[in-house]
């Protein structure tokens, strides 16, 4: 009993110091929202803690929550794959986009006894997540990849069960590609789904695909490559077969147009050597950010992109570096 | 059935189905009660199994490190709990105590109502507390000073609220075990009611009343749902110094335990997936302490001597 109240006291003394100190900070920026940079992001932040001693709390809990927590100001910043949306926008005046790295997103599978880089096109893509082609032994699918022998496993699509940026670049992509896609299904960060079911995050979808014999699903490359995940070669506008890779996405990156706020979905790229399902990432943050986020942003956009690389992302094309940085130089 | 058969001739056949029925309702229940144990123990097990192996002096020691998953801890986890546990009984053991002798001693419409609201408080769905506490704590103080609101204290807020009950209702029960006697005693020795109630009936019934606080902090401690919207998750300790002691900020996002299991159970990093395993060991291990603490309080105690 002395031991509970001894424990009691200090509790208490102990909750209202912390009370009466409201104000003092000790860390530096929070900020929450995709999981598709999540892994690149957590490495930044663990190695610009090491540099400058400025903690930056930052949990994955997806592009949809990003948003509406930076909205809400519950958090310094955000971050979306997906550009918000004007009325997202009107909501959160002051917001602005940057850019800090692209990436792919793979259509990744799990078909017993074949490996990585099966074909897809567009059109195959599209009606297998409308639930059109439900095996795996197709004769869409397999005249696109010949000398692969498919096992007639029913095919199990998966998709995101959260606001999701990924899902934003998929449905996009999809969008411009497959009218049906378009009229029933539609783009956005969530969609209708017709068929299969849904995980949370990048890491939920992979795990899906990975348990799932004869499954199928989009996620962020380095989550596929991580976790071995065999993925689709998936044709682009070019009539090319384009694998996922650095250089593929860094290719389709550098043939895109941003528009001057950012906000643009880059899929179905007209690079040749393109991959064609990629999109850039966005920090949301607002113009009268605290200076530690400025500092931080600098640093992501120059030192912090060399990290890119070895963790599967595509660096930002100089040129929209060269704006992303204008842009951070306009925060107060 | 055909019991009226039995008045005429109380012959073996009745007494030998009964001791059968018998036997075999005395086998279903201890089958019953076998598979519950079995349960449990084979939660354990698998526990341990998959996450043992991931304990070592790290996990308790470091913060997680995603440049290199093995040589990180989860030490932020382990004390964003204990700071949760401890605010949350800052708000729900006064609370819950004085609530319960409330009960106790009032009479009436009023009361029966609070007793009535108390009960429907407890099977609130947890996530509905946290998305509560999101809306009148967080939102709002979010909306006053941009980049705060998520914080140590709205999540021991939210917990604070899913433990008063509990203790409100254990406290009511046990009290009401302590012999009416020894309050006359009390009374008639010339004492108040409130001396009566703070040193003779509260002390009498202490094993039980911590029994309860014990068993609200073991159902909170597993709490994820009401932490999802309050505390955000956080991979670093956050402190400040007051007159030069280092405190907890509790204006601050805070990690805690089921919150990092369940992100890196989901996670599809091995090394993750693994960590989530030791952090589910520890918790139930915490909990496991707290449950066996109330046992040891209420040995001897109020029941006895009733």
């Amino acid at each position: 009993m002395f031991f509970t109240k001894l424990n009691k006291i200090a509790v208490t003394a102990l909750a209202l110091t912390s009370l009466l100190s409201v104000g003092a900070q000790a860390q530096t920026l929070t900020g929450a929202g995709a999981t598709f940079p999540a892994p690149l992001y957590q490495k930044w932040f663990q190695q610009y803690k090491a540099k400058t001693g400025d903690e930056i709390n930052y949990q994955a809990i997806g592009s949809g929550g990003g948003i509406k927590a930076v909205t809400a100001k519950s958090v310094d910043f955000g971050a979306s794959d997906a550009p918000m949306n004007d009325t997202e926008l009107k909501n959160a005046p002051g917001i602005i986009h940057i850019p800090t790295v692209a990436g792919a997103v793979v259509v990744a599978y799990n078909i017993p006894g074949i490996g990585p880089g099966i074909h897809l096109t567009q059109d195959v893509i599209a009606d297998i997540f409308l639930g059109k082609i439900t095996k795996w032994d197709d004769a869409r699918i397999t005249k696109l990849s010949p000398g692969t022998k498919f096992p007639s496993t029913s095919i199990a699509p998966f998709h995101r069960s959260d606001g999701s940026g990924t899902t934003n670049i998929f449905t996009t992509f999809l969008s411009q590609v497959s009218g049906d896609w378009k009229d029933q299904v539609g783009a956005g960060k969530s969609v209708k789904w017709t068929k299969g079911l849904g995980g949370k995050g990048n890491p939920g979808v992979a795990a899906l695909i990975k348990q799932t014999e004869g499954g199928i699903g989009y996620i962020e490359l380095a989550y596929a490559v991580q976790n071995v995940i065999p993925y689709a070669a998936v044709r682009n506008s070019k009539g090319n077969f384009i694998y996922p890779s650095v250089a593929s996405t860094t290719a389709a990156a550098e043939g895109a147009t941003l528009a001057s706020d950012f906000r643009t979905v880059i899929t179905n790229t007209k690079a040749a050597q393109g991959y064609p399902i990629t999109g850039f990432t966005f920090l949301l943050v607002y113009r009268d950010s605290k200076p530690e986020l400025k500092k931080f942003l600098e640093w992501a956009l120059t030192d912090g992109q060399s990290q890119a690389d070895d963790l599967l992302y595509a660096k930002l094309p100089a040129s929209v570096q060269k704006r992303a940085l204008a842009a951070v130089a306009t925060l107060k | 059935m055909v019991n009226n058969t039995t008045t005429v001739k109380p012959h073996r056949s009745n007494v030998t189905r009964r001791k059968i029925a018998n036997r075999i309702m005395l086998t279903l229940c201890m089958l019953a009660s076998v598979a519950a144990v079995t349960v449990l123990g084979l939660v354990l097990f698998f526990l341990i199994s998959k996450g043992f192996s991931s304990i070592n002096v790290k996990f308790f020691t470091q913060l997680p490190n995603h440049v290199d998953e093995k040589a990180g801890g989860m030490s932020q986890s382990i004390y964003g709990t204990l700071v949760l546990l401890g605010l949350a009984s800052v708000i729900g053991l006064p609370l819950g105590i004085l609530g319960g002798i409330y009960q106790l001693e009032a009479k009436g419409k009023f009361a029966s109502a609070v007793r009535f609201f108390t009960d429907v408080l407890n099977g609130i769905p947890s996530i509905v507390i946290g998305i509560f506490v999101y809306a009148v704590w967080v939102a709002p103080i979010a909306k006053l000073h941009p980049g705060t609101g998520y914080s140590a204290f709205a999540g021991g807020f939210a917990l604070g609220i899913m433990m008063i009950p509990t203790i409100m209702r254990t406290t009511e029960e046990i009290l009401k075990l302590v012999p009416f006697s020894m309050r006359e005693a009390s009374l008639g020795l010339g004492a108040t009611r409130w001396r009566t109630m703070w040193s003779v009936v509260l002390p009498s019934a202490r094993g039980g009343v911590i029994t309860g606080i014990m068993l609200a902090l073991a159902r909170i401690a597993g709490e994820t749902a009401p932490l999802l919207f309050t505390i955000l998750g956080n991979e670093f300790f956050v402190t400040h110094k007051v007159y030069g002691i280092k405190v907890p900020t509790l204006t601050a996002p805070i990690d805690a335990l089921p919150l990092r299991i369940y992100n890196y159970a989901t996670a599809v990093d091995p090394e993750q997936q693994r960590m989530a395993w030791a952090g589910a060991v520890v918790l139930i291990t915490l909990i496991l302490v707290l449950s066996i603490a109330a046992r040891a309080a209420t040995r001897g105690k109020v029941l006895e001597e009733k």
